[in-house]
């Protein structure tokens, strides 16, 4: 499958000469959450720094990684999430994408 | 540091940042930037054909099985993985360059004219495999982007070696690492941009390219437009896309995603027991021997009494292949197959075997290869923390009827 780039070079220029540039336009999907307390603010916060799929792609996963990964979230990757909010995070993501563990 | 050509529109921020309040429904997001999504999760995006969505954004689509029947992997079906969302979406090939500095005797500002006509061209096929491809198999099972086996491929690409550019810019003595950045840039601040490195020494090999074309078309924009690194037979987190940065430096390398991700337990296995933490770590590097049964598919149904083609692909990291084993027995007896074209030691290889089952019933088919080196592939998993490295003795089950 040519490249859009590739098709365009064949096209001549008038005034400023458009073809060197190559663009794509990203989409977005949308992405269903489990309902359940704590819910807004898994939307409201993780979706911050990318799409909410790499909650929903998990496997079941015990508590303690998914506080092991709210708390790689704030700590290294630097997410604006107050003490109380994570609580409230991992508590949704345990209960909801939780093994019960 | 991201390059200032790169047209990003506000719209493109709001998109690509997500940091719209209340974008949560359909009905919010215009029609036309909503990506076909089937029942499947098959997703549309653009160059791309319908591809399994893990994450849009930043963008993560995996390759679906059947491709891999195809000895080279089309463009418009290869994996797509980037850590950060602020992906490259624009790029004026007139104004980027590729800068190479750091220690060395010159600067570079190298234009994609400049690497297309002013060093050696070479073409190689290599297969690109993601560190954490088939993680979705682990038990107990990890986190992190849930492959199953689709982020892998084989691709011919053609560039120009990165040892003759750092050669033209001139290693001082000293130098220690090679850091390569891209054109993505982090959310925030305080996320670490994606910027890998790589020994000087192995820096130097001459295997490793700047590639600017994939199967012979310029790189598409999900796969490192305008030009990406391309270290054959290791892991594809060095193969960085976009690349706008190289830099030499004269102590070792600090960045995250080398000093802390992707990093490997440092015994023969690149395994710890389930659940165990690990004492000391590398960063992950060569790729192990794997291959795969393609045809037939898991719970595929074969008539009994007829010649049936059983097929798939065997790769390692950089040592070609050997041989390629296949059971119909589940692992009792083993025969040779028939390997196909050797596109070279860092390509996959396909092989194929004749089977005529005479017996009506429940089998299980069985590949293992094992590369020039005499490294093959274990028969139990192995475990690691990250996901990494799977290379287990793959499985698919048939009914003869």
């Amino acid at each position: 499958m040519a490249s859009a780039l590739d098709n365009a070079q064949g096209q001549s220029g008038s005034g400023q000469d458009k073809s060197s540039v190559h663009s794509i336009t990203l989409p977005a999907t949308e992405v269903t959450l489990k309902p359940g307390l704590g819910l807004d603010k898994v939307r409201t916060l993780c979706n911050i720094c990318h799409s909410l799929e790499y909650i929903t792609m998990q496997p079941a996963l015990p508590g303690a990684t998914w506080s092991a990964e709210v708390n790689k979230m704030i700590k290294v990757m630097g997410a604006p999430i107050n003490e109380e909010d994570a609580k409230v995070i991992t508590e949704y993501l345990s209960a909801e994408y939780g093994t019960g563990k | 540091m991201g390059d200032p050509k790169i047209k990003f529109t506000r719209r493109d921020f709001l998109m690509t940042a997500g940091i719209v309040a209340g974008m949560t429904t359909l009905g919010e997001i215009p029609g036309e930037l909503l990506a076909a999504v089937d029942r499947k999760n098959l997703v549309r995006f653009p160059e791309k054909t319908d591809m399994i969505l893990l994450t849009s954004r930043p963008p993560q689509l995996e390759t679906p099985m059947q491709y891999f029947r195809e000895l080279i992997t089309p463009n418009d079906a290869l994996f797509v993985r980037w850590h950060i969302s602020q992906v490259p979406i624009s790029v004026d090939l007139k104004e980027w360059r590729l800068k190479v500095g750091g220690h060395t005797d010159k600067e570079l500002l190298i234009s994609m004219d400049d690497l297309k006509t002013k060093y050696e061209k070479v073409t190689m096929t290599a297969v690109i495999q993601c560190s954490g491809n088939s993680r979705s198999y682990f038990e107990p099972p990890v986190a992190g982007g849930e492959w199953q086996n689709g982020a892998m491929g084989n691709v011919t690409w053609t560039g120009v070696r990165l040892k003759d550019i750092l050669a033209e810019a001139g290693i001082k003595a000293g130098a220690v690492d090679v850091s390569f950045n891209g054109l993505d840039t982090p959310p925030l601040p305080s996320v670490p941009d994606l910027v890998k490195s790589l020994p000087v020494d192995k820096a130097l090999d001459a295997d490793i390219l700047i590639a600017y074309e994939m199967n012979g078309q310029s790189l598409l924009m999900l796969n490192g437009f305008p030009a990406r690194l391309i270290v054959p037979g290791w892991f594809a987190t060095y193969w960085v896309k976009a690349l706008s940065d190289i830099t030499v430096l004269s102590e070792p390398f600090e960045g995250f995603w080398v000093k802390t991700a992707y990093r490997i337990p440092d015994n023969p296995c690149a395994c710890v027991a389930p659940g165990e933490k690990v004492e000391k770590s590398i960063p992950i590097n060569r790729m192990n021997t794997r291959s795969f049964i393609i045809d037939p598919e898991e719970g595929a149904s074969i008539k009994a009494n007829k010649s049936v083609d059983l097929k798939g692909i065997a790769f390692s990291g950089g040592y070609g292949i050997r041989d390629v084993l296949v059971s119909v027995d589940n692992g009792k007896i083993w025969s040779e197959t028939k390997l196909g074209k050797n596109l070279g030691k860092y390509s996959w290889i396909q092989w194929t075997y004749s089977w005529l089952p005479k017996k009506k019933g429940k089998y299980t088919l069985m590949v293992r290869a094992t590369d020039n080196n005499g490294e093959s592939q274990p028969f139990e998993p192995r475990w690691n923390p990250a996901g990494y490295m799977r290379n287990i003795v793959e499985k698919v089950t048939v009914n003869v009827l």
